[in-house]
Formats: structure tokens, sequence, C-alpha cells
């Protein structure tokens, strides 16, 4: 079964040219992420950016915190329907997690530290989502809504508030850990993208 | 993607039968095992990189035996369409953080776009179009899992069930009547390099 | 309009619709109810009945003793095994009657999303402890355990309850309210009163038994309490002497008057009823103690509570009934207002079962016991007896009927279609079929049908790997040139004209028929609304097949069909049933 290679990852175009970008050293970044635009790329300390993960800088600057995690598949800065160009297009927090094929529309997107982003949802352009949110999968967040720290957004739009009690330091140490397996899994890259 | 036509036609069909689409993304595919006549659609996303990484203590002790690495082992006639995303899923065990190993079992349909973070999945198990499966979930066999689902983390799903919703909830049983439903051997044979029409 | 495509189905009807053909079983002559008068009355699938007799074929089984169709609504179900979905543990059926039909071990919903809980270890109780985390982890699990969603995070921490031990929450469930304060059962409360009976009046006493008075009795303790007072009443021999003689004539509520109503009916002793109305009627609750409640009718506290709370603290209509019932909880006496007096809610108990058919009580499914296997040890299915019908629209080549070739595509009214019928014969004998289906379909629009071949023959279904060899051989001619391309060739031929009697298509055990269809004009004269689904177009159609059967000794069972003759003959049989067949939706205009 195994064959010589150790992937078979399709070749994916790279439309333009490569953005700007300012990475941590620390980071990792798979070889296949895919970044385009033409505005600043920023990843900040230990972020993971798996395969397929897409950043678009088309509509304006893209920041991403330290030890944030972007699942395959997941497009951040995406131009959505607003399609307007703002000076920081997308903003995502320390310790936040985006899922699989989840879409952070362009457009002073913020997301908070510590929040999760579960798969297949969509932020839309300028929501802002606070800190500790979850958001569960297939969720769709509107843009330009504002949600409150500590929130659980549900797929069918009820909201909830979490009423644990505090642990980020114990959530922010299960997430280092998984940063830490995951930079040996993925091959880091991050010279293809300078 | 490539304009360029690829000449050797859209799938690479192995010695075991499986196609596999050349278009399809196989991350880590030492990791990968198929166990014949599977189908991997275009734009299919298998995530074999993400192995465990602690190994389970009954295993290690087990006459020093290399460490398997399976990260996704997938059945007999399975199916995954197109923009389908298998991933292991990962925990917090011992103090440490480990991927565990994804098992599907033997005719497995898995729809458009749904992505599977299961911890197994059974056999003659249908999974609709754009459905989430939370990680460590276990499916059973015989269970329909209709379109846009969300089965949460950790749920068990037994078998003989239709799920839907999200989070996804029983609602309904699979009569007894149809269970060759759930048979993909007609439907492996449509897809390929010289697929045969599907049966009227 | 349509946001859905519409596919094309067949349902079947199940035989038990008609009150006549179960009273009866299946006639040796006529397991059709081949009456003259029921032939002509043509079934409706509109019909408000319908709905409950129609059954796609995956639905239905079937009876090889009556050789007759049996659907949902009809079999008599018996339970094989309980177990938890959760967990997959089988539950005795002795447990369920003591236990309750929930899961005891530690499976539980979450109250707000209905996603699974698990036990999770709660170090994360003291957010002060935040800076010493380290070290409250390598102490092991110093915070104790409490049940987390995993959808959506909600913790049982929210509501005041954590556990001791990571295993038996149900039972340590049961101790504790919403808000940590202990609990005590219906069975322990009944032990701790018993004990301070036994020993004396004693202060300590006293106020050991006010304590226990004075927790607000929730609905289980006070069924408990209600329970253990009317057996009490019932069994007490001295309330038969209590005076109220003439009064206990009147009471309803005693057993006396019971036992009175019955002797009226059984042919008793007029004497004997007189001695025993001197029984007193039993009397109703007192105290709390015999389960009285008074009812709580201040609900300022309730009220500004409501004043205070987000909407997201109100527990909604779905979150009230999906808590179990008898709820250790006192606000959920009524019903809770409060998603903080929501509990966990332990998995409901599925079951395996087996099916009776309703006539001949044979067993027609019947599966493994064991929770973990799939296997049945019958499962008779109607289709493996009877032929599948799939439809296909039918386009041909011509000047009109080119455009219409995606199936989801609306009908027009009173343009001709074509639907290919594909029967496919799950029997191991040749079977005859014959169809028959109304000129125009019921309704108030009625659409014409007609069936190009409405006889034809079905090769059996011969061995697989007979069809394996088969299939290689038609795939390898047929690759290149699919079976559409014949198809149309066969149209072109014809001249653009399906031949009637002539069946389309024919393979090992299938063959293709051709209906053609004029839709109906789904115009109202009075201009009123169309009703739900009549733009629907579905056909009735009576399928009746005949085939001869090796009559194979059925030894131990009476073959109703048999009729007694040489078990090496073959036999002829035959069955026959409604179906409906539903096409496509006309467009409206």
């Amino acid at each position: 079964m195994s064959s010589k290679r150790h992937s078979i990852v399709p070749p994916v175009s790279q439309s333009g040219p490569k953005p700007p970008v300012q990475f941590s050293s620390s980071i990792t970044i798979a070889d296949s992420a895919i970044l385009t635009g033409a505005n600043l790329i920023t990843i900040s300390t230990e972020s993971v950016i798996h395969p397929r993960a897409k950043i678009e800088s088309l509509a304006g600057r893209i920041n991403i915190g330290r030890r944030c995690v972007v699942q395959e598949r997941a497009t951040i800065g995406a131009v959505g329907s607003a399609g307007k160009i703002t000076e920081a297009a997308v903003t995502l927090g320390d310790y936040v997690t985006v899922e699989v094929a989840v879409s952070i529309e362009a457009g002073d997107t913020i997301i908070g530290e510590g929040t999760t982003i579960g798969v297949g949802s969509r932020v839309g352009a300028g929501a802002v989502i606070g800190k500790h949110c979850t958001i569960t999968p297939h969720s769709d967040i509107k843009a330009g809504v504002r949600i409150p720290d500590y929130s659980v957004v549900y797929s069918n739009g009820t909201r909830r508030v979490d009423k644990r009690p505090v642990a980020e330091q114990l959530k922010y140490k299960g997430l280092a850990r998984q940063i830490d397996v995951l930079r040996r899994m993925i091959p880091s890259n991050p010279a293809k993208f300078m | 993607m490539s304009s360029r036509r690829a000449p050797r036609g859209e799938y690479i069909e192995t010695d075991t039968g499986n196609k596999v689409a050349r278009k399809a993304t196989l991350v880590g595919t030492q990791n990968i095992m198929l166990g014949g006549k599977t189908v991997i659609q275009p734009e299919v996303m298998i995530r074999g990189d993400l192995i465990r990484s602690i190994q389970s203590s009954t295993s290690s002790s087990a006459a020093g035996a290399p460490p398997n690495n399976t990260a996704v082992a997938i059945g007999r006639y399975c199916f995954l369409s197109r923009g389908a995303c298998l991933r292991p899923p990962g925990r917090h065990y011992k103090g440490a953080f480990t991927y565990m190993p994804l098992r599907i079992g033997d005719h497995v349909f898995v729809g458009l776009g749904s992505v599977i973070q299961a911890a197994s999945i059974g056999s003659h198990v249908h999974i609709g179009a754009r459905v989430v499966v939370g990680e460590f979930a276990i499916i059973k066999d015989y269970v329909r899992v209709l379109d846009g689902t969300v089965v949460p983390p950790n749920m068990v799903v037994p078998s003989f069930t239709i799920i839907a919703g999200q989070p996804a909830r029983v609602i309904g049983e699979v009569p007894e009547g149809g269970h060759e439903a759930f048979e993909l051997r007609e439907l492996y044979k449509t897809v390929g390099n010289n697929p045969h029409p599907a049966p009227s | 309009m349509a946001p859905l495509p519409f596919s094309p189905y067949t349902f079947i009807q199940c035989p038990c619709s008609d009150s006549t053909l179960l009273a009866r079983p299946a006639d040796a002559k006529s397991p059709t109810g081949a009456d003259a008068e029921e032939d002509e009355r043509t079934f409706d699938p509109r019909a408000p009945r319908s709905n409950y007799s129609l059954y796609p074929l995956e639905y239905l089984l079937y009876c090889e003793d009556c050789h007759q169709i049996r659907c949902p609504r009809c079999v008599s179900e018996e339970i094989a095994t309980y177990y938890c979905p959760s967990c997959l543990f089988e539950v005795p059926s002795s447990n369920l009657k003591s236990e309750g039909n929930r899961c005891t071990r530690s499976c539980f919903q979450c109250p707000i999303c209905i996603g699974p809980l698990s036990v999770t270890t709660q170090e994360t109780r003291h957010p002060d402890a935040n800076l010493l985390s380290a070290d409250n982890a390598a102490t092991p699990h110093s915070g104790g355990f409490s049940l987390t969603c995993s959808y959506c995070h909600w913790s049982s921490t929210e509501i005041g309850v954590d556990f001791d031990k990571p295993n038996g929450i149900h039972a340590q469930l049961a101790k504790i309210r919403n808000g940590g304060e202990s609990r005590l059962t219906a069975k322990e409360r009944k032990e701790r009163r018993k004990e301070l009976s036994h020993r004396g009046d004693s202060a300590a006493a006293a106020a050991a038994r006010e304590e226990i008075e004075e927790q607000v009795p929730d609905l289980e303790n006070q069924f408990a309490n209600l329970k253990s007072f009317y057996n009490s009443q019932l069994a007490d021999p001295t309330a038969a002497d209590n005076g109220l003689s003439t009064l206990g004539d009147l009471g309803f509520s005693s057993p006396s008057s019971l036992s009175r109503i019955m002797n009226l009916y059984t042919g008793g002793k007029i004497s004997d009823n007189k001695a025993k109305s001197r029984l007193g009627a039993i009397r109703e609750a007192l105290t709390p103690e015999e389960g009285l409640l008074v009812a709580n009718l201040d609900e300022a506290a309730l009220i500004s509570q409501l004043h205070q709370s987000e909407h997201c603290d109100t527990a909604s209509m779905a979150q009230i009934t999906s808590q179990p019932p008898n709820l250790g909880e006192p606000a959920l006496h009524g019903a809770s207002r409060f998603t903080s007096s929501l509990r966990p809610i332990p998995h409901l108990l599925r079951t395996k079962r087996s099916k009776r058919c309703p006539v001949c009580r044979h067993i027609i499914s019947k599966p493994e016991p064991k929770v973990q296997t799939t296997r049945f040890r019958i499962r008779l299915v109607a289709g493996s007896y009877i032929p599948s019908i799939s439809i296909k629209p039918l386009t041909l080549p011509g000047p009109s009927g080119s455009s219409s070739s995606n199936p989801s595509d609306l009908l027009i009214s009173l343009k001709p279609v074509h639907y290919l019928l594909t029967f496919k014969n799950p029997i191991f004998e040749t079977i005859k079929v014959t169809l028959a289906t109304p000129a125009a379909t019921p309704g108030r629009f009625p659409s014409k049908v007609t069936v190009l071949c409405p006889q034809f023959d079905i090769d059996a279904n011969t061995d697989v790997w007979d069809e394996a060899l088969k299939d290689n051989d038609r795939s390898d001619k047929s690759s290149r040139n699919s079976g559409g391309t014949t198809r149309q060739r066969r149209g072109t031929e014809a001249g653009y004209q399906l031949e009637v009697g002539k069946i389309w298509e024919r393979g090992r055990n299938w063959v293709s028929i051709v209906v053609e269809v004029v839709p109906a004009s789904l115009r109202l004269e009075d201009g009123g609304m169309l009703r739900e689904d009549e733009d629907i177009l579905e056909i009735p159609m009576f399928v009746r097949i005949e085939w001869e059967a090796e009559n194979a000794g059925d030894d131990g069972g009476i073959v109703p069909g048999a009729g007694g003759k040489d078990k090496d003959q073959k036999e002829k049989r035959e069955l026959a049933y409604w179906c409906v067949l539903g096409l496509g939706k006309i467009k409206q205009n």
C-alpha cells in the first residue's frame, strides 16, 4: 500500500504574487497551505497552519495571534459579499482554533482570544467574536454581528453564556501540547511563503 | 485547478481495486490503509499525517513490535465523495496530546463535503452530504446519517438508527428491508477510468 | 416553488388496511381478494386512509405462511433486548421494572442541546488556583468530576452538581439536588423515618425528623409517599370499623364500593354486600408524609427571578419536554422555567424487537438478541418476495420530447410524458406480472395513464455468479455505447412510436416497460387554491404476480395456499397488491 511518496497533494495554482508575510520563527506552516493577496499576513509565535488552509489578504491585513491553529480548508480573509477593503481584514487573537472548512470573511473581522470556530462555520465580514467563545459546527455568524465573551453559539442561531469557571490556563496548556504534537507531524516550510 | 487535461485518466487504480482520484489530497499516504475496492473522489482530503504520538501501553509492550502508525484505516467498498475530509481525532491523554486512528469498516459512503473525525465507523454506514462527525464519535453498523447532520464529539450511534440534526439525535430506525441499500458494490462500478453505467 | 428536486417513488399498500383481508387469512383461491366489486374499486392514494397503509418496499415484511405482505403497522412486536444506545449495555427486563426505561450507568444527555455528556475531571473548579494548576494536575482529580457536553460545553457545574467518583453517575446524581444540596431518595427517607420511630421521642430525633420533612418533597418522593399511604389504607383492617358507615355507602373511593360494583356484575350475594358496605371510605392524604402537597400559589419569587434573568437562562419547551419525568428537582413539579433547574437527561433505552405476523402469529423478523450483533435469525422482508419497481423518465429523441430530460423538471400540463418502469424479480422462479391502472388518476385533476405493456414475464433471479459473469459480458459490450444509446436507437427504429404490448427492455431478472402519462391541467375554474400535494402526479397501480413455486415441505406449518396438493408438484402462487407510483410534479401556471 505504502507508496514511495508520502503524500498525494495535487498542486494548487498560486494566483498572483506572493503576499508579504511576517512570520514568527516558531510557527508551523504546511507546504501546501495557500497564501494569497497583496497585504501583509502576520503569523505570531507557535501558530500552526494546516495543509490546504487558505489565507487571503486581498482585502486587507491578516493578523494571526499566538498559538492559533488553522485547520485544513479553512479560509481566513475570504472576500465576502461586502467586498470592502479595510486596514485589518481579519484579526485572530491568541489561542484561536479555526476548524476544518471554516470561512472567515474579510472586513475588520475580529476573533477573540481562546475562541474555537467549529467545522464548516462561516463568520461574516466585520463580525466581532469575543473571548473564549464556542461556535458550534455549521454556524453562520452574520456580517457585523458582535458576540460577547464566553458565548456558545449554536448552529440554529441561539446563544448561551458559558458559565463554567474560567480555566484559561488549562485550556492554553492543552493547546500548547496539541501544537507541540502538530509541530512534529506537519513539515513546516515557511521559506516557501517568504 | 490545473487546466491541463490529465491524459492518464482521472483515477489511479490500484492492484486491490482502489480507485483514487488524482485530484484527491492524501497527506501521509504511508499511514493510510485502504482495504480495496474503495473509491476516493477528487478533492477528498485524508490526513494520514496525524498519527498517534503516544503508543498505548498494551501495544508498546507487545514484544517490541514496530509502532503501528496507521492513522486512517478504510475497509472495502467505501466511497468517499468529492470534498470529503477524513481526519484522525485528537485528545489529551495522561497529560499529553495525541491523535488516535480513525477506523472505517466496509461499504461506508461519505457524502459531499463531509468532515469525519470519528474514532470508528462500522460497516454499511451511509453518511450524507455536509455532515460533520465530531471527534471520537462511534458510529456502529447499518447507520444512516442524513445530510447536514452534526454528530457531536464522543457520541455513540447504535446500529440500525437514522440520525439527523445539529447536534444529532436518533430520528428513526433502519427497516429490516433496508439493509441491502447500504451495499456499495454497484456504486463502485460506476466510477473510475472506464466506468460502467449505473444499472437501471 | 419546489426547493427540493422531486425524486420518483413507489409505495406499496399493505393489505392490513383492508379489514376484510385481515379477518380471514389469505384464501387459497384468491389471496388477491378477487371479488368482482373489489376489483372495480380503484384505490385512491389521496384518500385520508391511504397515508396509513402505503409504505416503501424496504419497510414491508412478508409472511411466508400467509403469503402476504405485512407492514410495520400490522405486525405485532415483541421486545427481545433493551439496551442503552450510548454504552450499548444490555439492560435485563427485571431492572426495567425497578429502574425505569433509562440507562442507570453514566450515560447522560445535555439538558441544553441533548448532546452526549461525558465525565470529565474537574481541575477547573477553583479559578483562584490557576497559578497552581501544574501542582493541581499532579494530585489526581482533586476537584472531583463533572458531566460536560462535548458539543456545547455545558457542564453540570453550572447547576452546581459534581461527583466524587467517575462511575455510577446515575446513582450519585439521584442524591444530589441542583446546587449541590444532598437529597434523600425515597428509600432512604423511609429507612430514616423507620429508624426514628424506633428510637423514642428524644429531642435529637425530633430535630432529625423535622429535617426530613423540611425537604421539599419532590415528585418522586411525593409519589412514593402517596403510594405507601394508600397501600396502608387498603391494608388497614381498622379502617373498616371507622364508623361513617352511612357515608361509606356513598363513597366511591373505597375498596368496598369497588367490590360491591363488581359483585353486581358477577352475581354475588346482596347480604355479603351489606356487610362489606360498612367499610369506610379511604380518607385523603392529610400530611406531607402521606403525600399531600400544597400548591404554592405565591409566584412572586419566580417573577422577580424572571425579571432578573436573560432569555438564555429560561428553558425552552423542547428542553423541558426532554427532561425525564419523576425528577428529583422540586422546580420541575410544574415545569422548570430556568435552565439552572434542568437536570442531565439519562439516556432512554432502545430495543431490539422481533415481529410476528398478525394473522398466523409466525415470527417474520427476529434479530439476534445480543446488542452488538447486527445479524437476524429470521428476516422475511418483502423485497425478497415481490418485485421492486424503479421509475425513470424516458426521453425520446423527437420534436417535443427533447427538453424534459431532467427528472426534477416539472411536468407540463397536457403534454404527454413517458416513464420507464423497471421491475426486478427477486425470486428464483419466473414470474408473470399483470398491471392495471385506472385510465385517469383519481382526484380533482385526473391525469391520463396508459401502461403500454400491462402483462409480461420476468425471468428468474438466477445465481449471483451467473449475474456477475453476465454482467461482465454485457458491460464489456455496452460500456462504450452505453445503455442509453441502445434505447435511443430503438426509439428511432420504431419511428418514435412506442409499440403497445411490447416490453421496452429486458435483462436477466428485470424488465422495463413504458407508461405514458398525460398530466392533468391544474387550472381551477373557480380560481380556488390547490390543496397540499395536489400537483404531484401519483398513479395507483394494481400489481398481480403469478409464479409456480416448488411446494417444498413446509413441515410443521399449515400452508393455507397449498390446498393439500402433492409435495413434488409445482404449485401455482399469486400475490396481488396496490401500489402508488409518484412520478413527478405538475407545473402550476
